[in-house]
């Protein structure tokens, strides 16, 4: 554990640009394109081993080189001695962009009316200078999917990077749709339906989805026969999921749920299925790798679902899913506080799934799961300059995260919550006026 | 038997005798003349002096003679081939070769085991809700009048009990002749009283208030909403009824110099209470609750009887130290989880079934457990039905409840609980003729009740089984599509309805309140007279469960009524019945 | 140990009186561990002793008389029972919403000793809990601070029985909309929730007076004084203007925060706390002059409109200004780890191990009034004492044992799975919830907005 002193240090080193830019008004921060040369960091790939005393280079947007005593004319170069890069971690499931203040219905764009909407498009609501953006990306979260809920089919997800000034310019190469699998779960406390009430409930949500399932199946085929067929664009959008062109999320939480959406995925011969939340996953994790499906889980800080449950067993329920042969990518489930992306993975690895493992699961292993893996998830030639560089292991709290790049952009390393720390620290005036 | 002319007098007072009782304490002004009047009005209770009934239901004699069966005087003794007499509602003789006078109706006993009639702690039998408090529209809430917060210790449930509903039949024909009546409401719903289901002519008044009622049930939406407020408001009544009493007292002694009392009927209905004169009928179920009486009790200093008990046996001598009485539930958890099959399921659920089956036997043997700590108690029928009485009873057994135990806590426990053991609870000489007499010893399996003795009135029942099938149930049977006009709009839908073993069963399709499309929910209490048609069902909104009552008039194939939300009020409701094409 | 324990207690004690009065306490080693005193700093290699309860002695190579449980805690790490300032766990009832004003009603009555959820905490090393009234009234009930003894079907036994009164004001959105906006009662604005408070304040100083007068003539010759109207509301804020209770008020904004400072002036009030107090930074150096602290989240933000402009380095800005600040869960889920809810204030804002630690041990023990009890590692403090295999502060830290009063209540290693001491005998397997509840500080208080929309099917 650090001592103060050096906390402070390295607090105030790479605030010092900030502090005294601050000085001119109307001043304001800038992501700052252009190449970078990273000197002598120890460099986590995840894909090839850890590289020590390596030095990274950052051209157009990309990661062009990495070696060691490389050089390059005009790129403006950081020593990262002492610091480690890491590629930037990727949250395989949040709301961040689609709502802004959590309680106030003006800012919530996550969840439109009806119950049958893939054709709602997470993308076009994204707000890109939303304030839990900066707030998210300072942490070395670089890339998020933001999924819209509510329904059968909320709508369609996108995965972003945490740059840029239009939703296109964020857009880094997935979508999907999620789909709400019927539970016999309670949705909380408050939900004090019988059992037989819920098990009917269930049941009438399962046979809707294999009705609409059936008619996408139709749309389908009709369309693939070039029918001339009417504007429907729910079906349109869902003809592609039956197709295979979009990836089918399906959020489904209970053991038994879960071994119904396998049973479902194989019945309907889903072609691209991956199943998030799952949260009692550990009680079937044979049956999930049997089935060879991915799976997005979390929140790993979270409450167990049952009562009789071990105290900790959400926080190893990633861990025992990898065990069992699941592919298992990690998300937080959140909006403002994407930022404990890290940190739920600490809890997983610190709680079986080790902390290699737990790494992958917030950088390579959602990259393969989104089919982006050819620019995101690790440090390789050629791939995104989407990475951060921190002083220690990103997972503890301890550790300060120095910069951050995103499609080769250095990131201002500034937030809401930073600026009112500069601002606020030391008061003034403080207690009294003069 | 002399026949009376003067016929319409004495049905008159038989009616208002009720009036004439309490008109007792105004004879003060010695009027000899109208004190003999009362008296003999009163006399002519006695049936022997008896005027012509066309309807042909009146019983020819008061006096019954039960010969040669085996009569359990009390809990632990019995008598074999035994006699008793009866006689104008009171036990005349017990016990071997005895006379049987001559007007006496022979009741032959042989195989027939007679026990005291059972006593009802804590019944809700044929008592009707006060209708709720009309809430003006610019109430505080947070500070409601009391009829308001649920808060009328005033109001004795007589006022709104009714010997003729039919609860009070089935409740005798489960064996009960004696219950102390608890009035409906939330926090203080009002005073108990303690009446016999004898005739329907009668009164049946034993004793008026003889506890005040509790609950752990506030009215929704004013202050106090939920245990927390209704704790703290219990606490403040209770000072205040005792400063009240204080400056009532110094009123009354010293009355110069002293301000008037203002009237608080409220705060007047606890006086008895304070003065130890009757018991707070504390309803508690569970052992937090009966942990909160407790605590209050402790607080407070009242004396108190705990009904509707499920549990709390392991707090027996937080009990003892209390010096509370007791009333178990005749109601038990149902059997659906605990003997669910589980040879499929996986060793988790296994373990967790153990676990639910261990939970459900400890909630059975809870009387065992209670006789076991020696506490007496009793029993109440709040919450439970009269047809699983015995069932239950009998499983309390199965799982260590002795049988005199059981039997103590139908008759004797209630008798001294109540202070009315000097007249019954048991079969002995002068006791109210209250009997049950059963076709076997009384815990077994085929035990049947063959007649009930309430108030020295017989009642006999058929001793085997029919289900009372619902009064032409294939009126309502079917699908039916309806209109509700609520404050949120008009909203329509389906109630199914059908029939399982003689009783209506259905469902409703809703708009589900919290989000889109319909849900299914379904019906219970569904009641069906050939013309009024009830029954409720709950929503969820918000997390918080909504009761809907349903009522109304069934013509042909259209039903007409009200729908209502406590709290919320009454909006009209109308129902079509789909034609059945199956036909 | 756990239940375990009140049934061997019960079992040793059947029938003697003591019984009634007595908590579970008992004697432990601890040897060889490194020991964060927080109040003491960092003692390597060294032993705890606790006996009948209470840390007896702080050395090392301490011997244990007679058959004390001893245990080996090389390489690991000893840290005070962690102490949340902010939980409703374990309350059957979070909100009595009825009123504005409900200092009347108290929490100890509604205390739940068997919800699974205190064992959780105790798997996350909290030993202490302070179990509030929700936010829905401007003052709310008076609160009840809990030693998790799990394992008693009493909940008297989880009361902490040496802690002072405390009660709950809230300030801002909740109690605006509950009343304001749900009722169409005051207070309807940040305006309102002062005027409510102060007009309580002032009722209760005459309710005050005009129980002294009737009590100073009360039993005196010829008088003819009768008592006034008992009123548990004013009593209780009577109290409070006595100093006799800590108010911790739910609070976020820093106008609203600052109008409490005053009106609490105002009426000679200084035991004070803030709970939530997300803008506490932008009046830091005013919380540290007139109060007793603040009790953050380590980052919640962004939830509702009054936490928009809000920063995780609050609790550092706090510390950093001489503000006695603790961090709180208000959350059956934080309270399993309020550990690691405190090392974030490593990365925003970069405290020591030592201010970390104490954000969750000494200083809200202050908050509480207990800290002369608990809150650190101290000989003559009691035994409330957490292991850990890691630095707590570590992310990969994992709780192994926790003590309350020297008396095991968790034990990674020991304990079954299913730790529920009641289990329904109708419900065949238990619920399944998919969701923690959000923000337990309005528990319960949504149907007051929405009675009116029941049969709104619009959504």
């Amino acid at each position: 554990m650090r001592k103060i002193n050096l906390t402070i240090y390295v607090l105030l080193f790479f605030l010092l640009p900030v502090l005294s830019y601050g000085q001119i008004e109307g001043e304001v921060l800038k992501p700052e394109g252009g190449s970078f040369l990273l000197r002598g960091a120890t460099v986590v790939t995840v894909t090839n081993g850890i590289l020590e005393n390596t030095d990274v280079l950052i051209s157009n947007g990309k990661i062009s080189n990495i070696g060691t005593g490389l050089s390059a004319s005009g790129a403006t170069e950081i020593d990262c001695s002492g610091q480690f890069i890491y590629p930037g971690m990727i949250d395989s499931g949040t709301r961040l962009g689609l709502v802004e203040v959590g309680s106030l219905a003006e800012t919530q764009d996550y969840s439109e009316i009806g119950n049958v909407t893939p054709n709602m498009q997470a993308l076009t609501a994204i707000n890109p200078n939303s304030v839990s953006i900066p707030v998210t990306r300072v942490s070395g979260v670089t890339t998020v999917l933001s999924v819209p809920s509510g329904g059968l089919f909320p709508g369609t997800a996108a995965l972003i990077n945490l740059n840029g000034y239009t939703p296109d310019q964020m857009y880094t190469g997935f979508n999907g749709v999620p789909m709400n699998f019927p539970t016999s779960a309670r949705r909380g406390r408050w939900d004090r339906r019988s059992d037989d009430e819920i098990k009917k409930d269930a049941e009438k949500a399962l046979k809707d989805i294999n009705d609409i399932w059936e008619r996408a199946s139709t749309y389908m085929k009709l369309e693939d026969a070039e029918a001339d067929l009417q504007y429907y664009p729910e079906m349109q959008q869902l003809a592609k999921v039956v197709r295979g062109e979009l990836p089918l999320l399906i959020e489904v939480n209970k053991a038994e749920d879960i071994k119904n959406a396998l049973k479902w995925i194989k019945e309907k011969a889903v072609q691209n299925a991956i199943l998030t939340g799952v949260s009692e996953g550990f009680r079937v994790a044979d049956e999930i790798a049997a089935a060879d499906v991915p799976v997005i889980t979390g929140p790993v800080l979270a409450l167990p679902s049952r009562s009789s449950d071990r105290y900790d067993a959400a926080y190893t329920n990633p861990g025992k899913m990898l065990e069992a042969g699941v592919k298992v990518a990690i998300r937080t489930s959140d909006a403002e506080n994407v930022r404990n992306l890290p940190f739920n993975a600490g809890f997983a690895a610190a709680y079986g799934m080790g902390k290699e493992e737990a790494l992958k699961a917030i950088t390579i292993v959602p990259a393969e799961i989104f089919g982006v893996d050819d620019h995101l998830g690790s440090i390789e030639e050629g791939k995104s300059a989407t990475l951060f560089i921190s002083d220690g292991d990103p997972f503890e709290t301890s550790t300060q995260i120095m910069h951050v790049f995103i499609d080769g952009y250095k990131i201002p390393m500034t937030s809401r919550h930073i600026r009112l720390y500069q601002e606020f620290l030391e008061r003034n005036p403080g207690l009294e006026k003069h | 038997m002399a026949k009376n002319k003067s016929f319409t007098s004495l049905k008159v007072s038989n009616k208002s005798i009720n009036t004439n009782l309490s008109l007792t304490c105004m004879i003060k002004r010695q009027n000899t003349l109208m004190y003999l009047v009362l008296m003999f009005c009163l006399l002519f209770i006695n049936p022997a002096f008896a005027q012509s009934d066309h309807s042909g239901q009146r019983r020819i004699t008061g006096t019954y003679a039960i010969t040669n069966a085996t009569v359990f005087t009390q809990p632990g003794k019995s008598i074999s081939s035994a006699t008793i007499i009866l006689k104008d509602g009171l036990i005349k003789a017990v016990g071997n070769d005895l006379n049987i006078p001559i007007d006496a109706q022979v009741i032959k006993g042989d195989s027939l085991f007679v026990y005291a009639g059972f006593i009802d702690v804590a019944s809700e039998a044929g008592v009707s809700k006060p209708e709720d408090v009309k809430r003006s529209d610019d109430m505080d809430p947070s500070d409601p009048s009391n009829e308001v917060a649920g808060i009328t210790p005033e109001r004795e449930v007589l006022q709104y009990w009714d010997i003729n509903n039919g609860e009070i039949t089935n409740w005798r024909k489960a064996g009960f002749s004696i219950a102390q009546l608890v009035p409906k409401g939330e926090m203080l719903p009002g005073q108990t009283a303690l009446v016999v289901y004898g005739d329907k002519e009668s009164t049946n008044i034993l004793a008026e208030s003889t506890g005040l009622y509790a609950q752990f049930e506030t009215a929704r939406g004013v202050y106090p909403g939920t245990i927390l407020g209704l704790m703290a408001k219990w606490r403040e009544l209770y000072k205040n009824a005792q400063l009240k009493y204080e400056h009532a007292s110094l009123f009354k002694e010293k009355g110069n110099g002293i301000n008037r009392p203002e009237k608080d009927p409220s705060l007047e209905a606890f006086y008895k209470v304070i003065n130890g004169q009757i018991p707070v009928v504390f309803e508690a179920e569970d052992e937090l609750e009966i942990r909160r009486v407790l605590r209050l009790k402790k607080e407070l200093g009242f004396d108190v009887v705990i009904t509707g008990v499920k549990e709390g046996s392991k707090l027996a001598e937080d009990i003892k130290g209390a010096d509370a009485k007791i009333v178990l539930s005749l109601d038990l958890p149902d059997d659906k989880a605990s003997k669910a099959k589980m040879e499929d399921a996986t060793e988790e659920a296994k373990k967790a079934h153990e676990r639910v089956v261990a939970a459900y036997k400890e909630a059975l043997s809870e009387a065992a457990s209670f006789e076991a700590a020696g506490i007496p108690f009793a029993f109440s029928s709040k919450g439970a039905k009269n047809g699983d009485v015995f069932k239950n009873i009998q499983t309390m057994i199965e799982n260590g409840l002795s049988e005199e135990g059981a039997l103590a806590a139908l008759t004797t426990n209630p008798a001294n609980m109540l202070g009315i053991s000097s007249y019954t609870g048991t079969v002995e000489k002068g006791k109210l003729a209250n009997l049950v007499l059963t076709t076997d010893s009384l815990f077994s399996k085929d035990a049947k009740i063959k007649y009930v003795m309430a108030d020295g009135y017989l009642f006999e029942y058929e001793a085997s089984k029919s289900k009372k099938k619902n009064e032409n149930v294939e009126d309502v049977v079917g699908k039916w599509n309806y209109t509700s006009e609520t404050p949120g709009g008009t909203s329509k839908g389906t109630i199914t309805f059908a029939q399982e073993s003689g009783n209506l069963k259905g469902e409703i399709l809703v708009d589900d309140p919290d989000g889109s499309g319909q849900v299914t929910r379904q019906l219970e209490n569904v009641h069906y007279d050939g013309k009024e048609l009830s029954y409720t069902f709950s929503i969820i909104v918000q997390g918080q469960e909504i009761v809907v009552n349903t009522k109304g008039t069934l013509s042909g194939n259209e039903f007409e009524g009200n729908l209502s939300i406590k709290d919320m009020g009454t909006f009209p409701f109308t129902a079509t019945k789909e034609p059945d094409f199956n036909l | 140990m756990k239940k375990f324990t009140y049934i061997m207690l019960s079992i040793v004690l059947f029938g003697a009186k003591s019984l009634y009065a007595q908590t579970p306490k008992g004697d432990v080693l601890i040897q060889n561990a490194t020991v964060l005193t927080v109040t003491q700093g960092t003692l390597e290699e060294t032993d705890v002793l606790v006996e009948d309860g209470i840390i007896k002695k702080i050395g090392k190579d301490l011997s244990a008389s007679g058959n004390i449980e001893t245990i080996d805690a090389t390489g690991k790490f000893l840290m005070p029972g962690i102490i949340d300032a902010h939980s409703h766990l374990a309350l059957d009832v979070v909100n009595e919403a009825s009123a504005p004003i409900t200092a009347q009603v108290s929490m100890a009555d509604v205390v739940n000793p068997f919800d699974v959820g205190i064992y959780r905490a105790l798997a996350g090393g909290t030993t202490v809990a302070h179990g509030l009234h929700g936010s829905a009234n401007a003052i709310g009930g008076q609160s009840i601070t809990m030693k998790f003894r799990y394992g008693t079907s009493n909940p008297e036994d989880i009361f902490m029985k040496e802690a002072p009164r405390t009660i709950k004001f809230a300030l801002g959105e909740n109690p605006t909309r509950v009343h304001g906006r749900g009722k169409n009662i005051q207070p309807r604005t940040r305006m309102g929730v002062e005027a409510i408070i102060r007009n309580g304040f002032a009722e209760a100083q005459q309710y005050k007076k005009a129980w002294e007068s009737y009590n100073s003539v009360k039993g005196k010759k010829n008088n003819t004084a009768t008592p006034p109207t008992y009123d548990l509301r004013l009593q209780t804020l009577a109290d409070i203007l006595d100093g006799k209770i800590i108010i911790h008020c739910h609070s976020y904004r820093a106008d609203e925060i600052y109008m409490l400072i005053n009106v609490c002036r105002d009426f000679g009030v200084d035991k004070l706390v803030f709970t939530h107090v997300n803008e506490g930074f932008k009046v830091a150096p005013e919380l540290a002059k007139y109060t007793m602290g603040a009790s953050v989240f380590s980052d919640w933000w962004a939830y509702k409109f009054e936490v928009y402009y809000s920063t995780a380095y609050n609790a550092a800005i706090l510390m950093e200004n001489d503000v006695v600040t603790s961090i709180n869960s208000d959350s059956d889920e934080l309270i399993r780890h309020l550990y690691h809810e405190a090392a974030k204030t490593q990365r925003y804002g970069g405290l020591t191990d030592e201010q970390a630690l104490s954000l969750i041990t000494i200083n809200p023990a202050k908050q509480l009034g207990i800290d002369e009890f608990v809150g650190s590692i101290e000989e003559g403090k009691q035994g409330d004492l957490v292991i850990f295999d890691h630095h707590p502060l570590s992310v990969y830290a994992v709780p192994q044992m926790t003590f309350i009063d020297g008396v095991k209540y968790f034990d990674i290693n020991e304990d079954e799975d299913d730790q529920r001491i009641k289990v329904s005998p109708t419900e065949m397997v238990e619920p399944v919830y998919l969701k923690a509840e959000d923000e337990r500080c309005m528990h319960g208080v949504e149907l007051f907005m929405q009675e009116a929309a029941a049969f709104n099917h619009t959504h």
